[in-house]
């Protein structure tokens, strides 16, 4: 089987600093991938490179077995993308978003509300369908994205911290929603920093740091380099293990308060 | 038949806008734009528009419903433009056709290219689309068209507006055929001003890229700004009136004035009246000429702009640090800590928002430039000797004032505007200790050094015995600033997104002060001239009203004002 997608030596630099610096990796159809890395690892890049928000500097990308080259447009009408920061038109209801994006991806107005009602009452929040987005929660916002980026019935879905903002009921039908969205077919690139998350749905997990991969394969493959958690793997990957000492040095530097004097 | 996605379920009237761009569909298509998706972002943003949600904070009622209301503030607000250019009908006195239109599209052509700069770059450079409308599968080129069409609507719409004065009365006094010629002509004037803006903004963002970018797009501002005001002064340099009392005019057209492109617009009105000239025949075939350029370089670089728009946010900004004038300002000039923490907070934000230094920098350019024109000017005219009274040289300074509104309205918004939570979170909540603090960031960066090197320049030419009336020049200027920082901020500054339907704010409040202004000025030139004595008591009274708006304690009022989204 050929792989949905294929990045090669992808390599971006913004003014002096490199941030990525040769990201490989490549994906197969109907794979749940978990691309995670701490915060500046590049992450976001990539995705923004592959959904044409940025143009690479160096490197290739295959997607859906044809060479992405930048300003191509053909291939977004396959895919979902939930941003990680959302610039949602506030001012516009739920009804009047989802219209808005469906018709950008060419649907017909019926399909469209016919499918948002269907999805919105699925995650509970079809009462909202006429609301403004502005009076909507945060985690109701996240799942009018979430929505918005199933509508056209994409092969391929771009989720950047899906599960940002939603309540723990609201979690639980996400992870569901990924596990039947992958029996679907459909092949799922998430990056998250819920590790524990992660851990449990991925078939695949893909570590970023400092602009290069560092750990590509299953966690239970990946648990024979680091024993424990993929907490604890992430941190040695990382190098990250000084979680008591910032701790205790932030609390430290908060006991010398200074309120304002008016 | 188009899709209408904000009136499904209701049978809805098309608006006017869409009608007439539907229209226009196949012209759309051929330029290779998805015009069914170019119409959907269309109108979409015109509703987005029309919507300006005011979230009240505190809970308290009020007078009128504001949620749901529907209703673009920028189209409401023309008529004033309209009355304003009113004043244009006094050409009508003058029988030269030439003269008469020089006049007029030099007009026109100043108050678009300034809106389009000041108020609508923000659009064009907006980023903002690139996360919900970058990710579908819509072209750069159709969003690009969208854009540009988002703002020729309301272009179009101001054009026809400070227009209509002088064209309609074009059907009177002067007939049908120049009445139809000044309307297309006006109507390619704001072609001429959103094409020539796009393929500038379009040419800077390909040739440059990083922190320099942003700073180019900063000086291009300015430099369309100064060539405007320089153009428009070399404009009146064409005519002369030889006879005040039959309103004779002379021309004295040469060939520098061909650069001149407004001329352009004039040719075929004197070709009307005055019949062949190759004088005319010249201008008028570069008028045709012009158009079709500039016309082939917007669509073929309509997309410029969209595919090189990531490069303005691709880059880090210098690393900022407090400089030893923000340091010594703070604290010669603000009381308590929290009026200094706002001030350092608008002085780094003033210091990187685009969108405020968009607004505002043609502003200032056109408030130095002009004065500094006017002192050339002036400076060949008359010797030194010669030169029987310093009025003129002291109410140069004064021009500065007219900016002032500009300043005021612009610190309302920020890209940033989601960050207003910080000051909900504060222990002190009234807008007071932030106005201040940002009026003296006004006062400070950009009035004092402007307000300085003019003055500078015009006591070169009077002598030091002014002195002091500059200085009262200037604290009258500081208490303006601050009574317009007031009565504009009904909310804390930087809090508000900019939305198409406010571009017009700033504008509209510096047409509204040209007149008192100028009677100002004239009185305080006059008044400290005549009754030398005066000037000592003027002092005194405006050192005394600012240094209470610069001390007084705010009312610890809690901020309840709307602040719109």
């Amino acid at each position: 089987m050929e792989p949905i997608l294929e990045l090669i030596d992808l390599k971006k630099r913004f003014d002096e600093k490199e941030v990525l610096k040769g990201v490989t990796f490549s994906v197969m159809p109907g794979e749940i991938i978990g691309y995670i890395g701490p915060n500046g690892a590049g992450k976001s890049t990539t995705v923004k490179i592959l959904l044409g928000m940025l143009d690479k500097d160096e490197g290739e990308i295959r997607l859906f077995n044809e060479p992405l080259t930048n300003g191509d447009i053909s291939y977004k009408s396959r895919i979902g993308y939930v941003p990680e920061n959302a610039e949602l038109y506030e001012t516009l209801t739920a009804k009047e978003y989802l219209l808005f994006v469906g018709e950008l991806y060419g649907l017909k107005e019926e399909d469209i509300i016919r499918k948002s009602i269907e999805m919105m009452d699925a995650l509970g929040i079809k009462d909202a369908f006429n609301g403004r987005l502005s009076s909507f929660s945060k985690g109701m916002r996240q799942k009018v994205l979430i929505i918005s980026s199933l509508l056209h019935n994409p092969d391929i879905l771009f989720w950047d911290e899906p599960l940002s903002g939603l309540d723990a009921n609201s979690v639980q039908i996400i992870k569901e929603v990924l596990l039947h969205l992958k029996k679907a077919g459909k092949t799922i690139f998430y990056s998250s920093h819920v590790m524990d998350t992660v851990e449990k749905l991925s078939d695949r997990i893909i570590i970023l740091h400092d602009g290069l991969v560092v750990a590509d394969g299953p966690f239970d493959e990946l648990k024979e380099e680091a024993e424990g958690t993929l907490e604890q793997l992430f941190n040695t990957l990382t190098g990250f293990d000084q979680h008591a000492a910032l701790a205790e040095q932030l609390v430290r530097s908060m006991e010398g308060d200074m309120p304002y004097d008016e | 038949m188009m899709n209408n996605i904000f009136g499904s379920g209701k049978k809805e009237k098309t608006p006017f806008y869409l009608t007439v761009v539907d229209k226009l569909a196949g012209l759309y298509t051929r330029q290779g734009v998805d015009y069914s998706q170019m119409r959907t972002i269309l109108q979409t943003k015109m509703v987005i528009d029309s919507r300006r949600e005011n979230l009240i904070q505190g809970a308290q009622s009020t007078k009128k419903r504001i949620e749901g209301e529907e209703k673009n503030q920028f189209f409401s607000s023309l008529w004033v433009y309209t009355l304003l250019s009113s004043f244009l009908l006094i050409l009508f006195a003058y029988d030269n056709w030439v003269f008469q239109y020089t006049t007029y599209f030099s007009f026109i052509f100043i108050m678009i290219f300034s809106t389009m700069l000041a108020n609508f770059s923000g659009i064009l450079l907006d980023t903002a689309d690139s996360t919900v409308i970058g990710t579908k599968p819509v072209s750069k080129k159709t969003l690009g068209a969208a854009k540009a069409t988002h703002i020729a609507i309301y272009l179009l719409s101001f054009s026809v507006a400070i227009g209509a004065p002088v064209t309609l009365s074009t059907f009177y006094f002067n007939g049908i055929a120049a009445g139809i010629l000044v309307a297309l002509l006006t109507l390619l004037a704001a072609f001429w001003c959103l094409s020539l803006t796009m393929i500038m903004y379009g040419t800077v963002l390909k040739r440059f890229d990083g922190e320099r970018l942003r700073n180019i797009i900063a000086y291009s501002q300015i430099a369309v700004s100064v060539i405007m005001v320089v153009g428009y002064y070399m404009m009146g340099q064409i005519f002369q009136i030889v006879n005040p009392e039959t309103l004779l005019v002379e021309m004295n057209l040469q060939l520098g004035h061909i650069l001149l492109f407004p001329m352009w617009f004039v040719a075929p009105f004197g070709m009307l009246q005055e019949g062949f000239t190759l004088v005319y025949a010249i201008y008028t075939g570069l008028l045709i000429a012009g158009t079709l350029v500039i016309a082939y370089l917007y669509m073929n670089n309509s997309d410029r702009i969209e595919t090189h728009l990531q490069k303005i946010n691709s880059s880090d900004p210098k690393p900022n640090t407090r400089s030893a004038i923000e340091r010594l300002s703070a604290k010669l000039l603000c009381f308590g800590s929290l009026e200094k923490a706002y001030f350092h907070f608008s002085w780094q934000l003033t210091k990187q928002e685009r969108e405020f230094k968009t607004r505002l920098y043609p502003s200032l350019a056109g408030a130095i430039v002009f004065p500094a024109v006017l002192f050339f000017q002036n400076l060949t005219a008359d010797s030194m000797e010669g030169m029987q009274t310093p009025y003129i040289y002291l109410i140069l300074p004064y021009f500065l004032i007219l900016s002032i509104p500009m300043m005021a309205v612009s610190v309302q918004f920020s890209n940033d505007y989601k960050g207003r939570w910080v000051f909900e979170m504060a222990p002190n909540q009234s807008r007071g200790p932030f106005v201040k603090a940002v009026t003296k960031v006004l006062l400070v960066k950009y009035i004092i050094p402007i307000y300085g090197i003019i003055s500078v320049l015009v006591l070169y030419m009077v002598g030091m015995s002014y002195a002091l009336q500059l200085i009262n020049g200037l604290l009258l200027m500081s208490t303006i600033l601050y009574i317009e920082s007031k009565r504009a901020n009904k909310t804390l500054p930087f809090t508000r997104k900019f939305a198409a339907s406010e571009a017009n704010q700033g504008c509209m409040a510096s047409l509204f002060f040209f007149f008192p202004v100028f009677i100002v000025s004239v009185v305080m030139v006059l008044l400290q001239n005549v009754f030398p004595t005066s000037e000592w008591i003027i002092a005194v009274l405006l050192v005394g009203i600012n240094v209470w708006w610069m001390t007084n304690r705010f009312s610890n009022k809690k901020n309840t004002k709307a602040v719109s989204v």
